[in-house]
């Protein structure tokens, strides 16, 4: 109770007062169970992103895990993620790594986007660095794949996934259900599908790559990609063996 | 508190700059960042400084003793305590957001992004959780050193709750597990309302049962550190 009730200043409440200090503690109980109770339920849908472990693993141990406890510990993971994220370009821009051929690129880039999942920059450079410099087309594409998976709307990484396939690999095998999966999305871009068209007549899937242009010639909302369809279709219909059947 | 949010503004400013020059990608991305990163952290540096400067006037050259020498309850006072300060902290934090949607509005040329203004909502929500249990633990400390080093490890530690639970489910001994537990349940899950990091997320849903959950829990914590808070002060003797 209040101790200025008690030297002759009337309070108002004083015995609403006095009730309520009363049942003080077994409120606290209830409201701190209730409370438990709401941070397990909500912990389910904050915390959805975890660290992946790096699949190449030539990272210093040290430089993933200090990262990873400053991010936790100070709760700004984004922000750690954007000044880790100038430590790697400064990386790819020294030369004195170019001896090694930028060996730690892809772990770095991996670890940036684990502390900045959302920041499409890091795929694309880290990606296009790999890819079309250093010529590490898988790690480019596990890089691209990561980033597709932790932003589903980011056409760019798309196309950038499927130019790589398309342009500097023979591992169709690994492009190709890629590009099926993202091509029969209902919002899948139209140059996308040209891709996985153009793809499959690459490997020699001739009857899947008219199927495709079909498909894009029905569905085409511009003359020039029908036209682009039909040509296409002429050229793949000269090319196709007599069987018609895929090799 | 206008010189917090002056310097606030132009560290924001300056660093963005800085990452902007340095960095490869989105710039107005970056800018976004850091400005939530800078928003909340505007509050934290009022709260902290402000619980140092209000223990010294309170505690220790007893202003304490003239507030409740008037007609008001101890859990008045802490209560009103919490609400002023709370003021206090969201005045900062919103003339910290209007900044940033200023700079990124009219000077990027830029959008807001749609996650924003939750994101804005759960800073000052979790504020609020932070002003009680400092506030509490104004109440309950003995030293200004004491009070400012357990506020600024319940808010360092409120962030590692996600790394606790993940402990909780290895393979432990039953008492580092039960000690575990306790400290998971007793520290703030900072981590609900960290929706910063994950602004432009297009993954993430954020329904009205979410939100119900989120201000639930900010009440229900709040109201239990409030308790403590209440329930100390008044067997508290100010001598």
């Amino acid at each position: 109770m209040d101790k200025s009730g008690e030297k002759g200043i009337p309070l108002k409440d004083q015995l609403w007062y006095g009730k309520a200090l009363r049942w003080a503690p077994a409120a606290l109980v209830l409201f701190f169970i209730y409370q438990a109770v709401l941070s397990d339920r909500l912990d389910s849908w904050v915390h959805q992103e975890t660290f992946q472990y790096s699949k190449t693993q030539r990272m210093d141990a040290k430089v993933s895990s200090t990262l990873r406890a400053a991010a936790f510990l100070c709760g700004y993971r984004v922000l750690v993620g954007h000044v880790f994220w100038i430590k790697v370009i400064q990386y790819y821009g020294d030369v004195e790594n170019s001896v090694d051929r930028y060996i730690k690129l892809y772990d770095y880039c991996s670890l940036a986007s684990d502390l900045n999942p959302q920041f499409v920059s890091i795929y694309t450079y880290g990606a296009t660095a790999l890819a079309f410099h250093l010529h590490r087309i898988d790690e480019a594409t596990m890089l691209l794949e990561k980033g597709i998976r932790s932003n589903p709307r980011a056409d760019r990484l798309k196309y950038l996934l499927a130019a790589i396939g398309y342009q500097h690999t023979e591992r169709y095998d690994l492009i190709i259900p890629v590009l099926e999966e993202e091509a029969n999305r209902p919002d899948a871009p139209p140059i996308l599908v040209n891709i996985l068209a153009n793809t499959y007549k690459k490997v020699g899937r001739y009857n899947d790559a008219i199927k495709l242009w079909k498909k894009i010639l029905t569905n085409a909302q511009t003359n020039d990609l029908k036209i682009e369809a039909a040509r296409k279709l002429q050229e793949l219909y000269g090319m196709k063996p007599n069987n018609g059947t895929n090799p | 508190m206008l010189y917090v949010w002056s310097i606030s503004v132009v560290v924001l400013c300056g660093l963005s700059f800085l990452l902007s020059i340095l960095s490869y990608g989105d710039i107005l991305r970056i800018f976004m960042d850091l400005g939530l990163v800078g928003i909340e952290a505007s509050g934290l540096i009022v709260l902290m400084l402000g619980l140092a400067v209000t223990y010294t006037t309170e505690m220790d050259q007893k202003a304490i003793f003239l507030q409740l020498a008037k007609p008001v309850t101890r859990g008045e006072y802490l209560l009103g305590r919490i609400l002023g300060f709370y003021l206090i902290n969201a005045l900062v934090i919103l003339g910290m957001a209007a900044v940033v949607i200023f700079l990124v509005v009219f000077i990027g040329g830029g959008q807001v992004p749609a996650l924003f203004y939750s994101c804005l909502a759960f800073i000052l929500l979790e504020m609020f959780v932070l002003n009680t249990l400092g506030l509490t633990l104004q109440v309950i400390g003995t030293t200004m050193v004491g009070v400012v080093l357990y506020a600024f490890f319940a808010i360092f530690l409120g962030h590692l709750i996600g790394e606790i639970q993940w402990l909780l489910q290895m393979q432990l001994t039953p008492l580092i597990k039960g000690v575990l537990q306790v400290v998971y349940y007793c520290l703030p899950n900072l981590e609900i309302f960290n929706l910063r990091d994950r602004v432009y997320d297009p993954t993430l849903v954020l329904t009205w049962a979410q939100w119900q959950d989120v201000l639930l829990y900010t009440f229900s914590y709040s109201f239990v550190v409030f308790l403590i808070g209440w329930i100390n002060l008044e067997k508290r003797e100010f001598r």
